[in-house]
């Protein structure tokens, strides 16, 4: 059975708990055909150690709304609210530095420096933090996602599915409350791919992080506790396991 | 024929999009070609108004001139047979201002010009802008006119009627001098122009036997004569060593000296300017090419030969460089104009300005062999990288070379531009020395960003993520800082040199001569008047005082060979253009430093020797036992060398070129020149007393003189000021060039680290570490080169001890490092303001 959020509902006692907290979330962009409407009023609430699988068709708003939950694009209008603290009126800066303490995102293109070598990839996020043991911890996570024999390597140097475990070990080194991760086998075949989520799944579970998953694949998506669907910018349904058991 | 075709097709569809990625290179080429043009131009224009205006400055077709003494009579009368002759006297006097009572006022050192009737023969002298110098120059109410500069006129406080005095003559002021032909605008660093009429210079009693005159007959030939025939059929007649004959086409000998070492002064500085540049076209060339590599990688892999894509790209370079040259050939023929109001008072003669298809056609030239070796490099690699490796060459470069034929002909194309530089300068010694030193300059400053990478690489890690960072950034593959450094280097060594230089003249000008100068020179001291001079000096105020017989000679023979034909180093070819300084003396006069021989007996009364000036013998390849031939008053002399002495020209005291043994000049005629120290405020009671009770006698005040040449040296320093600037301008064109080809790293950079939670803060510290690490090793290497090319032209051009400046070099480190940190903050804030979100969804 399908669960569909009403958008005027207000946040419940147990979305005051959560660890991401959406509420009214509009996305509109300019164009020279008008107004483009990406996210039409989104409200969600994921809870602390819950993996959450968003699935839609491609344009339904998957990726904004990751970027918007991230920091990375301001909202129209709504409110986002991660670890209690509310996202939309926070400046570049102090967002900068909530991503660097709370998120640890991976994208399809894995967006490493491509100048830097897989333990400086790593190591930045927690260089930037001010951490002393930055490169002794970068060093013991890429040693986890199987990459300890490739730590002077540049990304050139490795193949797709070993930059995307940098990013990965990249996105988890600074053990984050909330892990995002933007269709992070969308450029890998599928034994590489399957590999990288097993990896990612793993991780999360180890670090007790909330995943957020955006992905196009109904078998990653039957993976995770939870399933939001999205079309044409809006919740479409909102699906847990045990509903889906059920 | 076919691949000419194809590639012009593609040539003409990359064009479809613009040239915005070649714009550095545009602005590059065409601001080099502007300077290069501009200098040639104005060059062009001097020299045509020296050839033009040629007749008028010499003031006839032929000049016979002599010191001291008139030119033969029988000389004149030859001239005046076959034209018209004009007779003009030179000489520097003292103008004293006259109150209505007729006592002596204010008093002024000028250059007194005394013309006859037929002057000017060429042109037109007007006072006060209408009135022909003849008419205001005419006796009226029983007292003739004389006309001054305005400058006199200033300080005088002098006004149309007021009588002034020249020597023992009273003169009626008839106005302001505004044109006068034949006069070369010299700085007037000895006193400005009076001019009187010939027939009332004798009353003056200002010529005096041995007096420094300058006698000139001026020579105007029937229109079509053969004039070097003409001056040859003189010289024959009349053999005599002392006088100088000259004709228009020398009519300013002084002055084509200075167009030409001006002209190489400001086509070097043109030359950096377009070197300076071609990093920037080479820079350019690279990063367009870098933008490319998906299509050049694309057309490969769907068949096209490596020559298609060479000829393809190859044909839009060509098309821009057209476009840069002839927008810098526009800019460099039309500068001059523009700037005419502003340089023209710095120029001797007024230019002719027009087109000058010469210098154009060279500055196109030069335009041309820049682009083509600058480009040819980054065209000839991209035509060898496999099409794989244009897709992963910034993350993995591949370090592929231009095959040997692209390298010889690169090399070629380097030889070509060095030997069109040497070939086409004036001195072409100086300008090989330029081009060895703009290579070994470049090879410095590749070697700097080595060692900066290297350090970089070794620096330890630190607690500073930003620093850390930033020093990461200086050794990464792909990293911008060794481009920004090599183009930051040639612009900002010249900078360097030039204030370095600057620094050394005003230092020589300002800071050393004063303190060791006298006050006064006072000259025309005629024999009969020294004890009544030495007697006023004792009046009181003077501190210190010298004297010395005075005659002025020409050399004419070394070791019995004429000037004309001898060989002397050029250097040291002015001592043989003009009269010299001569004395006599028995024993050394103080301060006399020896370098060779020994000093003659003080009773020495054998055949005459000399004192030379140790670096003019050097120059004129002459020794202990040489003989000069020196003319003196029209006879000729010739002295034997005794030794050789080393003079400090700048200590501004009484250095003369030639010092002779007792005898033979005690009886010819001659005045002394004194030269005598006085505490400021005694200075002007002393002149009052010298030049009222010997009006003959001229004083020349040195602050003055000093003063003059300060002036000069400002204008000077503006002008080299102008120059650092013009290669700066190049330097930081080229620099903006290199900071935009890493822009697109630094927004990647910048958004990834956004991501990853840096704050803007420190992505910009980062970032800035990375500038100013690179600003400050420029700063040093140039520093360091910019001290040696200093130091050689002061020593080896300027002849000059050349003098460290720390504070100097220092403000250049500085200036370095905060530009670079200006473009880099520039730069760092365009890649901050991207906003992540769209970046990452265009991945």
């Amino acid at each position: 059975m399908d669960v569909i959020a009403n958008p005027n509902t207000p946040p419940s006692t147990a979305a005051r708990a959560a660890l991401l907290s959406v509420r009214g979330l509009e996305l509109t962009v300019p164009s020279a055909a008008g107004p483009v409407n990406i996210l039409r009023g989104i409200d969600l609430d994921v809870s602390p150690g819950e993996i959450l699988g968003i699935v839609g068709p491609s344009g339904s708003g998957k990726t904004s709304l990751m970027m918007l939950v991230a920091g990375l694009e301001s909202a129209t209008r709504g409110t986002i609210t991660v670890a209690g603290r509310e996202l939309t009126a926070m400046d570049e800066d102090a967002l900068a530095a909530f991503r660097r303490d709370h998120f640890g995102i991976v994208f399809q293109s894995f967006h490493l420096i491509p100048t830097m070598t897989a333990l400086e990839n790593v190591a930045v996020p927690l260089e930037l933090a001010g951490r002393q043991d930055a490169f002794a911890i970068a060093t013991a996570t890429l040693g986890k996602v199987g990459l300890a024999h490739r730590v002077t390597h540049y990304p050139g140097q490795l193949s797709g599915g070993e930059q995307q475990r940098v990013a990965l070990a990249r996105a988890i080194a600074p053990k984050p409350k909330l892990l995002l991760a933007d269709e992070p086998t969308g450029n890998l075949d599928g034994a590489t791919g399957q590999a990288v989520m097993d990896l990612l799944f793993g991780l999360a579970a180890e670090t007790d992080a909330t995943l957020m998953l955006i992905t196009h694949d109904p078998r990653l998506a039957e993976r995770c506790g939870r399933q939001v669907s999205l079309r044409d910018g809006r919740i479409v349904s909102d699906v847990r396991a045990l509903d889906r058991a059920a | 024929m076919q691949t000419l075709r194809l590639a012009a097709r593609i040539a003409r569809r990359e064009l479809r999009g613009g040239v915005r990625g070649l714009r550095i290179v545009l602005a590059c080429l065409a601001l080099g070609v502007a300077a290069i043009a501009a200098v040639g131009t104005l060059t062009a224009a001097v020299q045509a108004g020296l050839a033009a205006d040629g007749r008028k400055i010499l003031g006839g077709d032929l000049e016979v001139s002599a010191s001291s003494r008139d030119v033969p009579a029988a000389m004149k009368e030859f001239m005046r047979a076959r034209g018209d002759i004009s007779e003009v006297v030179e000489m520097r006097a003292m103008l004293v201002a006259l109150d209505p009572q007729g006592a002596s006022g204010e008093r002024l050192l000028v250059e007194l010009k005394a013309a006859d009737r037929m002057w000017p023969l060429y042109g037109e002298a007007l006072v006060d802008g209408t009135t022909p110098a003849q008419t205001a120059l005419a006796v009226r109410d029983g007292l003739p006119g004389i006309v001054l500069e305005r400058v006199v006129i200033d300080r005088l406080g002098l006004r149309p009627g007021d009588r002034v005095r020249l020597g023992e003559a009273t003169f009626r002021v008839a106005g302001t001098l505004t044109a006068e032909p034949d006069r070369v605008a010299t700085p007037a660093v000895l006193g400005a122009r009076a001019l009187i009429a010939r027939d009332a210079l004798d009353a003056t009693q200002l010529i005096q036997p041995g007096s420094l005159v300058r006698f000139e007959v001026r020579w105007r030939l029937p229109e079509g004569s053969d004039i070097a025939a003409a001056a040859r059929e003189l010289r024959r007649t009349f053999p005599d060593g002392g006088l100088r004959i000259r004709d228009a086409s020398r009519a300013a000998p002084g002055v084509e000296g200075f167009v030409g070492r001006t002209e190489l002064f400001l086509t070097l500085v043109g030359l950096t300017t377009l070197l300076v540049g071609g990093i920037g076209v080479a820079n350019g060339v690279t990063a367009w090419l870098n933008a490319r590599r998906r299509s050049i990688a694309t057309l490969k892999c769907l068949g096209a030969p490596a020559r298609v894509i060479f000829v393809a790209y190859g044909m839009q370079l060509a098309a821009l460089a057209v476009i840069g040259i002839v927008i810098g050939l526009a800019v460099g023929a039309m500068l001059p104009f523009l700037l005419a109001g502003l340089i023209g008072d710095a120029l001797p003669v007024p230019p002719r300005f027009g087109l000058y298809p010469g210098p154009l056609g060279l500055a196109a030239l030069y335009g041309v062999l820049c682009a083509a070796c600058f480009a040819l490099w980054p065209l000839a690699r991209a035509r060898e990288i496999p099409a794989i490796a244009l897709f992963r060459d910034q993350i993995a470069p591949t370090h592929a070379r231009p095959k040997l034929p692209w390298i010889a002909l690169n090399g070629a194309l380097a030889l070509g531009l060095a030997g069109l530089v040497v070939a086409t300068a004036q001195d072409r010694n100086f300008a090989a020395f330029f081009c060895a030193g703009a290579a070994a300059t470049l090879v410095v400053f590749r070697l700097g960003a080595m060692a900066l990478t290297r350090l970089a690489a070794l620096a330890p890690r630190g607690r500073s993520a930003p620093l850390r960072l930033g020093l990461a950034n200086l050794h990464r593959p792909g990293s911008p800082a060794p481009l920004m450094l090599v183009s930051l280097g040639l612009g900002l060594t010249t900078l360097a040199a030039v204030a370095l230089i600057q620094g050394n003249i005003e230092r020589e000008v300002t800071g050393r001569m004063p303190g060791a100068a006298p006050s006064f020179f006072f000259v025309d001291i005629q024999p009969d008047q020294v004890d009544r001079f030495d007697a006023l000096l004792a009046e009181g105020g003077v501190t210190q005082q010298q004297r010395v017989p005075s005659l002025r000679a020409r050399i004419v023979a070394l070791n019995g060979v004429p000037v004309e034909q001898a060989q002397v180093s050029p250097d040291v070819a002015w001592a043989l253009r003009g009269d010299r300084g001569l004395t006599y003396a028995a024993r050394p006069p103080a301060g006399t430093e020896l370098v060779q021989g020994q000093w003659w007996p003080a009773d020495y009364r054998g055949p005459p020797l000399v004192s030379f000036d140790a670096n003019l013998a050097r120059g004129m390849g002459l020794g202990i036992g040489d003989s000069i031939t020196v003319n003196v008053l029209g006879r000729d002399l010739e002295v034997r060398i005794a030794n050789l002495r080393r003079i400090d020209w700048r200590s501004l005291g009484m250095n003369f070129t030639l010092v002779a043994s007792p005898g033979l000049l005690e009886a010819a005629p001659h005045t002394h020149i004194a030269t005598v120290h006085a505490p400021p405020e005694a200075e002007a009671p002393l002149l009052r007393r010298v030049t009222d009770a010997l009006p003959n006698v001229s004083a020349i005040r040195v602050r003055d003189a000093l003063e003059a040449v300060a002036n000069l040296v400002a204008r000077l320093g503006a002008a080299l000021s102008a120059t650092g600037g013009v290669a700066l301008a190049a330097g930081a064109l080229v620099l903006a060039g290199a900071v935009a080809a890493g822009q697109a790293r630094r927004i990647r950079d910048s958004v990834v680290l956004k991501i990853l939670g840096a704050s803007r803060r420190q992505i910009r510290l980062a970032f800035l570490v990375e500038f100013l690490a690179v600003g400050v090793m420029a700063g040093l290497i140039a520093a360091l080169i910019g001290t040696m090319a200093a130091w050689g032209v002061t020593t080896f051009v300027m002849r000059s001890e050349f003098v460290f400046l720390p504070a100097t070099l220092v403000g250049t480190i500085l200036a370095c490092a905060g530009l670079t940190a200006l473009f880099g903050w520039i730069g760092t804030g365009a890649a901050l303001r991207t906003r992540p979100a769209p970046h990452l969804r265009n991945e």
